[in-house]
């Protein structure tokens, strides 16, 4: 994960946008960031800590980028993560750590990465074996994504979404796309030290609506905000 | 409530769902005079009982199916992948 450095951001003169210092524009998610915020690589990102047994964290900053490609292409099998699963693959074979590939629709894969690494996986993407056509699609500033961790997390979330979230139908690893709050959302099951914990994964015009549902959903659980995790994904 | 068993997704609420309407040849592009055109976009049969028609899974998979609908009871009778014969 790039350094977390504490330097304000500043803005040129007739440009009102943000700007970190070096003169590269300041990424900022669609979600308001609960205090204390800090700059991580390209992306101001909130650091707030909570032990709250149910905690909603964005994690809008981090690289996601989605394949396109035919299901019996040699891309797909190269990445081995069918529709409807979540696994972890090394995709970016420099990185130590390997990134959340999501089975997002019958032909389409989104790669989940750490902070600003969207150029190596859209790279690593287009560099799978094969020559079927495919399409990869840098999306890490046009979505929006949280977390939503802890015990009452099925239970909060069955409250806005129609899926069945028990143990037998949504187990740790299952992905799929539906309405949650009314909003087309990609939901992978992907429990954190053993605690139950969802990606909510939308459009970035429907981040903070998704995010606001959520804390009044999770209200009488005492649900709190969560800043970005050093260990995100 | 109506639930359209998705062959990819599984069984869901139809408001994930946006119909296309009923299933019907599509006019020779050629050939096809004003009239007939316009009897295919906007003239419909709307029957009482089985009719085969168009959805599209638009919060889900993303995918076109061929759903078959009774349309007093709403039972679903099948449904299967646009473009996959029956």
């Amino acid at each position: 994960m790039p350094e977390a450095t504490t330097q304000a951001a500043t803005t040129a003169p007739g440009d009102a946008r943000p700007r970190l210092p070096g003169g590269a524009p300041l990424a900022r998610s669609p979600i308001r960031q609960p205090p204390p915020t800090a700059v991580v690589g390209h992306w101001e990102v909130s650091r707030r800590h909570t032990n709250a047994a149910l905690r909603l964290a964005d994690l809008s900053a981090l690289a996601k980028v989605v394949l396109r490609a035919a299901p019996e292409s040699e891309a797909a099998g190269a990445l081995g993560v069918p529709f409807g699963a979540a696994r972890r693959v090394n995709v970016v074979a420099t990185r130590p750590a390997p990134q959340l590939v999501v089975g997002s629709g019958p032909d389409e894969w989104t790669v989940l990465g750490p902070v600003d690494t969207q150029a190596e996986i859209d790279a690593a993407l287009l560099a799978l074996p094969g020559e079927h056509p495919r399409s990869v699609v840098d999306l890490t500033h046009g979505r929006a994504l949280v977390r939503l961790t802890g015990a009452a997390a099925p239970a909060v979330l069955a409250t806005i979404c129609a899926i069945d979230l028990r143990e037998r139908s949504t187990p740790n690893g299952k992905a799929l796309r539906s309405l949650v709050a009314g909003v087309a959302t990609d939901l992978v099951r992907d429990d954190v030290e053993g605690t139950c914990s969802y990606l909510l994964h939308v459009e970035r015009s429907s981040g903070q609506y998704l995010y606001d549902t959520l804390m009044e959903a999770g209200a009488t659980a005492g649900i709190d905000a969560a800043g970005l995790p050093e260990k995100e994904i | 409530m109506i639930q359209i068993p998705c062959p990819y997704c599984g069984l869901r609420n139809a408001n994930e769902f946006a119909s296309t309407g009923e299933v019907k040849p599509r006019p020779d592009v050629a050939t096809a005079t004003p009239a007939v055109w316009r009897a295919y976009l906007y003239d419909h049969r709307n029957p009482e009982g089985l009719v085969t028609e168009g959805w599209y899974h638009r919060a889900g998979c993303r995918k076109f199916l061929v759903v078959e609908r009774h349309t007093q009871t709403n039972e679903i009778r099948s449904a299967r992948p646009a473009g996959v014969a029956s």
